[in-house]
């Protein structure tokens, strides 16, 4: 039982970084008013980059800025459209979801049979050395690749950043009330801009630590829906970094018992009371499959339980997501 | 201003005519051109792929068949996002709603017996209800509690994708070894062929028809009815609807039903006219390329019938080629995704014109200062 419990929180911790990276990108980019459903794409774009800049160079660090760079040029054409262009940002994001999925598809197919060493897990450093032997948490908390710490020391940056400097509270000024915050003097555009450049760097980010680190392979559609789950996530932690950090290893932790469900037995023994109702309950509960479907359901149930006009300040819910501010028509 | 100029970006009063027809047009070559690039990258001649795709493909009887067959789930589904996007809503659910209708549809065919004219009904019907059940919960949660539907259409159908999954692998699973498929539809539960007539096209079946009646249906409703034109109040203004007397929830409810019925259709049709069995992931994601078809036909049901043949030739065309100069048929995405890339663009310019004024600083613009004063 320790054992299985070592092995799953490690899997949570290594299951759960690409969906907080790409979470994080995709709260900056939501708290500046714009929905940017192209994450799975820019994951993958970010992927494949960065893994074939690893192939050639060698680096896995140069793969990962790669990676990071293609999600932020990927994510621009996203800001062009949805700010300057005042395109639906749903269609723009489904589009660009599409058009990763194709390119990377497409381009991808040479890279498959190529293999790298990618990111090792490494100790965490002091710290690290003596608490790795703890029972159960002590891998998972101190021996994980690098961008898995990058991911967690990301938190407390884009929390500082959002609510305790000033480009961050135009940017949350710029997502609830852009024609406010334009006749302040906030610059809404450019603002804008950045959060959506800002958040495809972060799903890049996330995709090349999929290929790198998390896989160290390339295979066609490899983000495999993380792209989606990240946009669940970021509802269903209210658009705050720190939430997002354990809706990230409660997701990550589903993905990774789904994966170890078959060793997994709890049933009752037979003569237990109720056995026969609890039985099969349990193990409807504990199907893949089923499994799979917690975190859209959680989401929509966050949703819906914060979805009153009262609350929608409070939990941080932009109010102006999916309105493109343009000045020469108010 | 740096250099001197400026970009003058004003809204237009009306669209020129060259403009407004050469749109799709120019869409639609800046994609191949784009995407001729990248067939270029892997050493193949965009002239002679294209070639393969649209010219073998509209000229084969194969070609044709596959085209038809193709465009019935696309049409479907697309007319499935289109009337909530009359109604101002996105349905980004269709894939969720098509495997549900897919999911009752195959369970009421292996679980019915009966002739074929009363069996196939009922499974449309039964996957209609299931595709418009899923649709009823964005719906009745939009209309009452105001919950945006483009995050719980979308959420629902990653659930329904695995609900596919786990029926497949327990409840629904066959008897064929460990394969997570369902039981082949026996033969009264499958569509019937209508291309008898003519044998080169004999693979047609009774779903092309549904699409047509679909679209015309949907026609219908929206130019000729009371319900179709609260829908296009609504998704002009929908304040302004209230403000009318329109009961723009029922609306919210309705196009959202209205659409999960559809998209449910198509899915079992795709199982009953073409796989014979419910797998898990079967839909290669109709639903998601519903999305693009619904915004290239936004102005007519007639127009998402057209937009879903088209994507359909894109489709077939594109797995010819891939056959035929050894390229990954994923070139069609790109070219999909493109295509909508440069509409949404040539939108911009359609209601915007831009110009660029030279700002002078010795010689301020004189009409402004003068229509001031």
């Amino acid at each position: 039982m320790v054992g299985f419990l070592a092995g799953l929180l490690d899997a949570t911790v290594r299951a759960g970084t690409p969906l907080l990276l790409a979470a994080m990108g995709e709260i900056i980019s939501e708290r500046g008013g714009v929905l940017n459903l192209g994450v799975e794409g820019m994951m993958l774009v970010g992927a494949l980059c960065g893994f074939a800049t690893t192939v050639v160079t060698g680096s896995p660090w140069l793969g990962f800025a790669v990676g990071t760079l293609a999600g932020a040029a990927f994510a621009t054409i996203h800001a062009v459209l949805c700010i300057s262009l005042k395109a639906d940002q749903v269609i723009s994001g489904v589009m660009l979801t599409l058009l990763g999925t194709g390119l990377t598809t497409y381009f991808g197919q040479a890279w498959i049979s190529e293999d790298i060493d990618g990111f090792d897990t490494v100790t965490f450093p002091i710290v690290g050395e003596f608490l790795v032997d703890l029972p159960v948490v002590g891998t998972a908390l101190f021996r994980n690749t690098p961008t898995d710490y990058l991911a967690i020391m990301f938190v407390p940056v884009v929390g500082y950043f959002l609510f305790r400097t000033n480009l961050g509270l135009e940017v949350t000024a710029v997502g609830d009330d852009p024609e406010a915050a334009d006749t302040m003097g906030v610059p809404v555009f450019t603002v804008r801009y950045l959060c959506v450049i800002l958040g495809g760097a972060f799903a890049g980010a996330a995709g090349a630590h999929l290929s790198l680190a998390f896989s160290k392979l390339w295979t066609t559609g490899m983000v495999a829906g993380r792209g989606w789950i990240a946009i669940a996530l970021v509802i269903f932690a209210q658009w705050r970094p720190w939430r997002a950090l354990v809706g990230a290893y409660l997701f990550g932790g589903i993905e990774a018992l789904i994966l170890r469900s078959q060793g997994l037995d709890l049933a009752l023994g037979a003569d237990a009371p109720l056995a026969g109702l609890i039985n099969p309950t349990v193990e409807l509960l504990t199907n893949p499959q089923v499994m799979a479907m917690y975190p859209y359901l959680a989401t929509v149930v966050v949703l819906v339980a914060t979805t009153r006009n009262s609350l929608k300040q409070r939990v941080g819910a932009p109010s102006a997501l999916l309105d493109n501010y343009s000045r020469e028509l108010e | 201003m740096v250099g001197g100029y400026e970009l003058d970006v004003s809204a237009r009063e009306r669209v020129p005519a060259w403009l407004a027809y050469g749109t799709p047009l120019f869409t639609v070559a800046a994609a191949l051109v784009v995407s001729g690039v990248a067939l270029l990258a892997l050493g193949v001649n965009p002239v002679a792929a294209y070639g393969t795709m649209f010219v073998d493909t509209l000229t084969t009887p194969f070609g044709i068949t596959e085209v038809l067959l193709r465009a019935v789930p696309l049409v479907l589904t697309g007319l499935a996002v289109y009337l909530p996007l009359r109604a101002g809503l996105w349905n980004v659910g269709a894939e969720g709603q098509l495997y549900l209708g897919a999911i009752a549809g195959t369970w009421i065919g292996l679980n019915v017996d009966g002739p074929g004219f009363l069996v196939v009904p009922v499974m449309l019907v039964g996957a209609g209800v299931a595709g418009g059940l899923w649709g009823l919960i964005p719906g009745l949660l939009r209309a009452r509690r105001g919950v945006n539907e483009i995050i719980v259409t979308l959420m629902l159908t990653f659930v329904g994708v695995e609900l596919a999954g786990y029926l497949v692998r327990g409840p629904m699973k066959g008897g064929q070894g460990n394969f997570p498929v369902s039981e082949t539809l026996p033969g009264a539960a499958q569509l019937p062929a209508i291309g008898n007539l003519l044998p080169d096209y004999s693979r047609i079946h009774v779903g092309v028809l549904v699409a047509i009646l679909a679209t015309v249906a949907i026609r219908y409703l929206v130019r000729r009815t009371e319900t179709g034109y609260e829908v296009t109040v609504t998704g002009s203004n929908a304040d302004a609807a209230e403000g009318a007397g329109i009961d723009v929830e029922w609306v919210y409810v309705f196009v959202l039903v209205a659409g999960g019925v559809l998209a449910g259709m198509a899915g079992i049709i795709e199982i009953a006219g073409i796989q014979g069995r419910l797998r898990p992931e079967f839909s290669p994601g109709y639903g998601f390329t519903a999305i693009p078809i619904a915004l290239l036909g936004r102005r007519g049901a007639l127009r998402v019938f057209l937009a879903g043949l088209f994507f359909a030739i894109l489709v077939v065309g594109g797995s010819s080629m891939e056959l035929a100069f050894d390229v990954p048929a994923a070139i069609v995405e790109v070219i999909q995704a493109l295509v909508i890339l440069f509409l949404i663009t040539a939108e911009f310019f359609k209601r915007y014109r831009i110009g660029i004024e030279r700002e002078d600083r010795d010689e301020p613009a004189g009409p402004t200062a003068a229509g001031e004063a």
